[in-house]
């Protein structure tokens, strides 16, 4: 979502709007500058509209496939503007079902991503996946995961998206 | 979309409405303390100054934040002959930091209000609630605490009968919150918000012939 006529820079000039397929009734903001996330439900998007401060910019789908790997969950999907096929990215989730606590959840989960990168790694496919973790603590996050936790990684997922492609529209 | 109407009632006689609506609605009473914040956009935060209102339960178990939007009244030759105001409405709860979020967008504090009473919630030809509340400004800012916030009109308090509703049903819930009010009206007047009535003059008698018998009287 974008601000409308930004006259100054006091404000964000945009922040991230998201909703997950796991909590249909919910939708979160997030101001990455101010490291703020807010869950609410998803009537929170008809009082943005009524508000007209700030109007919807972009819009990314992330669709793809769920694969079931033992006590895994993975999603692995295109992410593509609403309205367009252009194919912006690729994005893969990862998780790990038995353990809400991210600390105690941390060695399995990288283990599995090597074994995932070293698996990608013999295909010769263009690109590299990236993991950035964001620092949750930031956000008053905690190590027990919950949804607003999802909905900072997927912020941060589409903001180094949108980095990545500033930079090599610049060097083109 | 919500249908509304408000009246207001001296305290005195608050505790006979309480009997009346325990006898019509036939459910118990919830308490609610609401801080209530009303944020206004900036002249630089888009084309149209906006209105938001963030509500906070502090009777609530787990506290929680609800955003409310209160849009428009319809209007037209059919909305002025009903008597009930019908108007758009969205809330949505929210988790404990939406305030921030508001502020960090460019919204100001233009007032808050600390409302203190009772609500009843019913079925009766629609999802029908009643609120009957004191009206408190704070002394300081944000201080809920009791010695910190003093009545807007002492010994005044609002009633609001108010009831959910679509574009395709708004008819027949204004006709339930209709009816329903004729319950009330020996006690109170019941209008559109902004449309002053007063106190009714049968009030003092029919409060009295409430809390002599406990409601057992047909008014």
């Amino acid at each position: 979502m974008v601000r409308e006529q930004s006259l100054t820079a006091e404000f964000p000039r945009d922040f991230f709007g998201i909703s997950l397929p796991e909590q249909p009734n919910k939708y979160y903001f997030m101001i990455r500058g101010q490291r703020l996330v807010v869950e609410a439900d998803s009537t929170i998007q008809t009082i943005m509209d009524k508000l007209q401060s700030y109007k919807s910019r972009v819009a990314l789908c992330f669709e793809g496939f769920q694969y079931q790997l033992g006590d895994f969950q993975l999603r692995v999907g295109k992410v593509v503007p609403s309205h367009s096929e252009n194919l912006r990215g690729i994005v893969m989730e990862v998780e790990y079902l038995p353990i809400s606590s991210m600390e105690k959840a941390r060695q399995i989960m990288e283990e599995f991503v090597d074994i995932w990168q070293e698996a990608i790694s013999k295909r010769s496919l263009p690109g590299h996946f990236m993991h950035i973790e964001p620092n949750f603590s930031e956000y008053g996050l905690l190590d027990h995961y919950t949804p607003q936790h999802t909905a900072v990684q997927y912020a941060t997922v589409v903001a180094q998206m949108i980095a990545t492609q500033t930079v090599q529209a610049t060097r083109n | 979309m919500e249908c509304v109407v408000q009246g207001i009632i001296e305290t005195q006689h608050v505790e006979a409405l309480e009997i009346l609506l325990q006898g019509l609605c036939g459910v118990h009473r919830e308490d609610f303390r609401i801080h209530e914040l009303c944020l206004k956009s900036g002249p630089n935060l888009g084309l149209v100054n906006s209105e938001v209102r963030l509500l906070f339960d502090l009777y609530q178990a787990e506290p929680t934040w609800t955003v409310k939007h209160v849009g428009g009244a319809m209007r037209g030759a059919g909305a002025e002959q009903i008597s009930v105001l019908v108007r758009t409405m969205v809330e949505s709860k929210a988790s404990k930091n939406v305030l921030r979020l508001f502020y960090a967008l460019g919204y100001k504090l233009d007032h808050e209000l600390l409302r203190v009473g009772f609500a009843f919630h019913f079925q009766r030809g629609a999802r029908i609630t009643v609120s009957v509340s004191s009206v408190n400004k704070m002394l300081k800012l944000h201080a809920t605490d009791g010695d910190e916030a003093v009545p807007v009109t002492p010994g005044i308090q609002l009633v609001e009968v108010t009831a959910p509703a679509t574009p395709e049903n708004y008819s027949e819930v204004v006709a339930a919150v209709s009816s329903f009010c004729e319950y009330l009206a020996p006690l109170l007047h019941l209008s559109k918000p902004g449309v002053s009535t007063g106190v009714v003059p049968t009030a003092a008698a029919a409060a009295a012939s409430l809390m002599s018998d406990g409601g057992g009287t047909t008014l």
